[in-house]
């Protein structure tokens, strides 16, 4: 059952858990599932729908990518499964979306609490910019209550350990973040997502701003975190999501410029021998 | 393919004297724009440099630290004053002022910012003396003639500038950085205070700094509040207080040579004031940050 509506008893045996933050029990590693399921989506802006109908199951600990041409609402969609779509004035969602089986959207859920178990990387690296390396990675901590600094010290090496950037950093914490490059500013903006322990990881074209050498940094980084965290990733690159997703989601637009769901199946499986003509032609590259 | 109008050989090829004329008037162009700038800047010069020489002869200890009613007068109560109803109008439309800059910026509804912001704006351009005559009409049959009703009359001048400034560098700071916060699960009023204020708090700072700048050489209202006064009233609000600008006002149109001398050391020294307070918001904006 995810501890973030049930009782704060459940804790331990996580890598580095981390005590309440006012009050909200923290979603640790030992519990199980982190399965998310999306029932019947729809995302609107105002009277526009940008997604329609969309039903999939997200598997735990795996990667789950997200692909098809632009505009088809994939970064919405991925946005309202942590509640972040609803922060646009006049922005709103049908549908249910669970993980575990709890409804996200159920008026006893509070939006902040779903994103604290639900993290998110942007497309461009976002590191706040007044405050340090440290500082970044213990944002998420700091931002939402007292933890003292020796437990703080563990959780900032830990999540940048786990985002392999503990290395090149560990000499120059006390730095801006945003002196770092820019695949290294990812990282630090993963390593920020994870030190709160989420149990899901959204990532909205994490690598679109990078370089070659850096995006392959991070889809290694991915295929790592996927051990530990459910991840869905939104991406326009098709060899990217082949690479790195373990399923794959096909979308596409229909006539009054709504994203619904093509198709969705084992990632190999998408890109050999996908059931749906239009799914081929995308893979094939004749379109998108 | 289209054919082009003009032949490549023509097009490229150019006979010598354009290329000449073209580089002189480049150059007296340049030049145009340079001496512009000199004359821009020149009367500031003149300015500092004339008041400088005028005020040096009256510079002395005992005009800093004497009072008006001293054997040897000086202006101590005019510079505390100042120092004062500045300090008092800046402590409260300071706070009131970034509360609804952030508003403003940050949750009002699109119509409302828009108005709220037209509003700031009528009220920054109000003539100092405008602001005076208000004070004077309205605060003053209820303050008296004091520095409670010259801080009042700072504060109406202040505010706006300190609420503007706000509301402009809060918005800023780009919407990833909100967003950053939010999706770590920071409620929004956090996310607000911790992270967009903090932020932009270089310019919120500096517009705190260009509020008391304004509030130190404002005249009219104070010359209609405060009034002035000879007195050694320090921290005592209730009744007339001395300030700078009145100071160099009065002594200006004194007849005598000490007066006016006097008046030029005054001036001298709120310059100066005023150029160590932006010499501090630059060299803060410069340091403070980090990046």
């Amino acid at each position: 059952m995810l501890d973030m509506v049930s009782e704060k008893s459940k804790r331990a045996k996580a890598a580095a858990p981390v005590e309440q933050h006012d009050g909200a029990p923290v979603a640790t590693l030992a519990d199980q599932g982190g399965l998310l399921a999306l029932g019947g989506v729809e995302a609107f802006y105002g009277a526009f729908r940008a997604v329609n109908n969309v039903s999939l199951e997200v598997q735990p600990r795996a990667v789950t990518a997200l692909i098809g041409p632009s505009g088809c609402g994939k970064s919405t969609l991925l946005r309202t499964i942590n509640r972040m779509h609803e922060t646009i004035p006049g922005a709103t969602v049908k549908g249910s979306i669970t993980l575990d089986g709890i409804d996200l959207y159920d008026t006893d859920v509070d939006a902040v609490r779903v994103r604290r178990v639900i993290g998110m990387v942007f497309q461009k690296p976002n590191p706040f910019p007044t405050m340090s390396i440290y500082e970044n990675v213990a944002a998420g901590l700091r931002l939402l209550g007292r933890t003292p600094k020796s437990e703080m010290d563990g959780v900032v090496e830990s999540s940048l350990r786990r985002a392999a950037l503990w290395d090149e950093v560990k000499e120059k914490l006390k730095q801006p973040g945003t002196s770092l490059s820019g695949g290294q500013q990812q990282r630090l903006c993963i390593a920020r997502a994870i030190a709160v322990q989420p149990r899901v990881l959204l990532m909205d074209e994490p690598c679109s701003a990078l370089d070659p050498v850096a995006t392959l940094k991070i889809e290694e980084l991915i295929r790592e975190l996927a051990a530990d965290y459910t991840i869905v990733i939104v991406t326009h690159n098709m060899q990217q999501a082949s690479r790195v997703s373990d399923s794959t989601a096909f979308f596409s637009m229909d006539e009054n410029r709504a994203g619904y769901l093509v198709e969705a199946g084992p990632t190999p499986m998408i890109f050999t021998s996908p059931k749906e003509s239009l799914t081929e032609s995308y893979v094939a590259g004749r379109f998108g | 393919m289209r054919t082009p109008a003009v032949s490549l050989h023509e097009a490229l090829l150019q006979p010598g004297a354009h290329d000449l004329r073209r580089a002189r008037t480049d150059w007296i162009m340049q030049r145009i724009f340079q001496v512009a700038a000199l004359l821009a800047v020149l009367p500031l010069f003149a300015l500092v440099f004339y008041v400088t020489l005028r005020a040096l002869p009256w510079l002395s200890p005992t005009l800093l630290f004497n009072n008006p009613l001293d054997q040897q007068p000086g202006i101590l109560n005019a510079v505390v004053g100042s120092l004062q109803m500045t300090a008092l109008a800046i402590l409260v439309t300071g706070p009131i002022g970034i509360a609804g800059g952030v508003y403003l910026s940050e949750f009002a509804p699109r119509r409302v910012a828009a108005i709220g912001e037209l509003v700031i704006d009528i009220m920054l351009g109000i003539p100092s003396i405008v602001a005076g005559i208000f004070a004077f009409l309205v605060l003053v049959p209820i303050l008296g003639f004091s520095g409670w009703a010259g801080s009042a009359a700072l504060g109406v001048l202040t505010l706006p500038i300190v609420m503007r400034t706000t509301q402009e560098v809060m918005r800023l700071v780009p919407p990833s950085i909100r967003e950053a916060s939010l999706a770590l699960g920071v409620p929004v009023w956090r996310t607000t205070l911790l992270v967009t204020v903090r932020t932009a708090l270089p310019g919120v700072l500096t517009g705190l700094v260009l509020a008391t700048s304004r509030s130190l050489g404002e005249t009219a209202p104070l010359l209609m509040t405060a009034r002035g006064t000879n007195a050694e009233n320090f921290l005592d609000f209730g009744t007339t207080m001395n300030a700078m600008p009145i100071v160099i006002y009065q002594y200006a149109n004194a007849a005598d040579e000490r007066s006016i001398g006097q008046a030029w050391a005054t001036a001298l020294v709120l310059m100066v004031l005023a150029l160590l307070l932006n010499v501090l918001v630059r060299w803060r904006t410069v340091n403070s940050r980090v990046a």
